[in-house]
């Protein structure tokens, strides 16, 4: 299959899922208010505890007294982590319930073709909920989130995303295996929750902190962190930037390994139909 | 007592232990099911616990300590991690009833089931409660394992006489999520797509609901809103009676509207399901997706 065929499945499996997102509009504006609503318990704790909207404790572990624009981050941030684990990890899932799972698998494209399509229709939605989530959180809640830091905030997302989407692939082709995905995309949901600082600083306890080191999301948070709170650039996260790309690279193989090896196991089995 | 009065009071011990027996049965089905996947169900009895941690780590991380002068200030206990530890076990109790009780019709139409159930000759209402005593049973035993472990790694300090009371406070509570749960278990019938109206409703309440705060340090229309929500009351009362939580009304008053919203939420919620239920079989969408 030549270049342009590949491409033109790519993009028809990107339209595809596009129009999927079109018919169902009301979703949009559910996530992109979700995120932030579910971030009002935080704040409210927060002031429950520290009596106010900054607290000594938490400078001592972030560098900023301030917790709202903290946990606002980490909404925004880990709304990318979770639309591609739902949207590209759990997607050969929703196929087989669509029926739809085994005309893509007998059809002579690529599934990892049709995964990169629905990665990057994964990738524009996820942008358009958190572009305006930042819109909402710079009028209404007082992000600081100024044009020049913008740029490097953006880097920092791709580099976080591609690692994750190699991720998802591999999830992707797991599910093929063990088929009942729900409920284990929602315990990653909350490994990500837990160990990684999306609601909290995970310098808070030793387990957590030496676990969080082997999420990418922790590094990305971190990164975004420094440049959005602490006024940093990018040439100030050399360090960063380098531990993300290795794992990138490391998880776009091992992910593209992991699909290969389930997807042949489910047609060795003949269980692709099972559900 | 004469013989048309036997009778009847025949009748009704014969209908109320055949109910009780669907009720039972389709509890016990539910078991059968989420057992037949166990790795799945193991997954779920952790899932409350992880929950729950990002919420006490986060509050550690604010005060650098487990203990909060505010928190003392505002509620008068200091203890954030049991004070947040048992508000948190009352979001096991709202997802029992958003969405375990909530899906129960819905699951039923994914599994092509749903005609067979409602072509049985029981009310619905029976069919949703035996989901609800299963979801109570599992939910109950989820809060033990995530109490029994926070315990273990926080070491949670409670009065052990207020443990009865407490129950007792739950199971009033219990009451009226189950009406809050038929009710939702009836929208899916014509939404179809429910779990938005579920996650909505469970964003709210988990925002209202004085869970991981007190109810003072919510804006007042939201102080105002938790008023009608059965878990307001099941939450402060509850660490009331373990740790002392001050709760700015009675516990006089707090039975009294836990008693209210059960008789509330159990009438609203039959009579919509029933209205539901009616408009759905006239219209013929039963079967729709």
């Amino acid at each position: 299959m030549n270049f342009k065929a590949q491409l033109r499945i790519v993009i028809s499996e990107f339209q595809k899922s596009i129009k999927i997102w079109l018919a169902y509009p009301i979703l949009l504006v559910f996530w992109v208010i979700a995120p932030l609503m579910w971030l009002l318990p935080f704040i409210f704790q927060g002031k429950a505890l520290v009596g106010g909207m900054h607290s000594e404790a938490f400078k001592n572990l972030t560098g900023s007294p301030n917790y709202l624009p903290f946990v606002l981050i980490g909404a925004m941030v880990s709304t990318y982590i979770f639309s591609g684990l739902w949207g590209v990890g759990n997607s050969l899932r929703e196929e087989t319930y669509w029926g739809t799972l085994e005309y893509i698998i007998a059809s002579p494209a690529s599934p990892i073709l049709v995964l990169l399509g629905k990665t990057l229709a994964e990738f524009l939605y996820a942008s358009v909920n958190v572009g305006l989530q930042a819109l909402l959180a710079t009028l209404f809640l007082g992000l600081n989130l100024t044009i020049t830091k913008i740029l490097p905030v953006l880097v920092i997302v791709l580099l976080l995303v591609i690692g994750f989407y190699g991720f998802a692939i591999a999830f992707a082709g797991l599910t093929l295996l063990i088929k009942e995905a729900h409920g284990w995309v929602h315990t990653i949901e909350w490994v990500f929750y837990l160990f990684s600082p999306i609601r909290y600083p995970v310098e808070v306890s030793p387990i957590t902190k030496t676990l969080s080191a082997l999420i990418p999301l922790t590094y990305a948070l971190v990164a975004i962190r420094t440049i959005i709170l602490l006024n940093k650039n990018l040439g100030d996260l050399h360090k960063i930037i380098f531990i993300l790309l290795i794992m990138d690279i490391v998880l776009l193989l091992g992910g593209y390994i992991i699909f290969r090896l389930s997807e042949r196991r489910t047609k060795v089995a003949g269980t692709l139909g099972q559900y | 007592m004469n013989q048309s009065l036997r009778n009847l009071l025949k009748e009704w011990f014969a209908k109320a232990k055949h109910y009780l027996r669907a009720i039972w049965l389709e509890n016990l089905k539910e078991w059968k099911i989420e057992l037949t996947y166990k790795p799945d169900f193991i997954r779920g009895l952790i899932d409350p616990l992880v929950y729950a941690l990002p919420y006490l780590l986060y509050g550690i991380a604010l005060v650098g300590g487990r203990t909060s002068e505010n928190l003392n200030r505002l509620v008068g206990t200091n203890d954030l991690i049991t004070f947040v530890t048992l508000g948190y076990i009352f979001v096991g109790f709202l997802n029992m009833a958003l969405w375990a009780m909530g899906f129960a019709l819905r699951k039923e139409q994914h599994w092509g089931t749903l005609e067979a159930v409602f072509a049985a000759p029981v009310p619905r209402w029976v069919f949703a409660l035996g989901m609800a005593l299963h979801s109570t049973l599992h939910q109950g035993l989820m809060i033990f394992l995530q109490i029994i472990v926070i315990n273990l790694i926080f070491k949670l300090t409670i009065h052990p006489q207020g443990i009865l009371p407490s129950l007792v406070v739950i199971g009033l509570m219990l009451i009226a999520l189950y009406g809050f749960g038929l009710m939702i278990a009836s929208l899916t019938l014509i939404l179809k797509q429910g779990w938005l109206v579920s996650e909505a409703l469970s964003g709210i309440m988990m925002i209202i609901t004085p869970i991981a705060y007190p109810l003072s340090v919510l804006p007042v229309f939201m102080q105002k809103a938790a008023l009608f929500l059965p878990t307001t009351y099941g939450v402060m009362t509850v660490r009331h009676f373990l740790i002392g939580e001050q709760m700015g009304f009675s516990l006089w008053t707090s039975f009294l509207r836990l008693v209210i919203l059960g008789i509330f939420w159990v009438g609203v919620g039959m009579l919509i399901f029933e209205i539901i239920d009616r408009r759905t079989r006239r219209s013929g969408t039963i079967a729709h997706y």
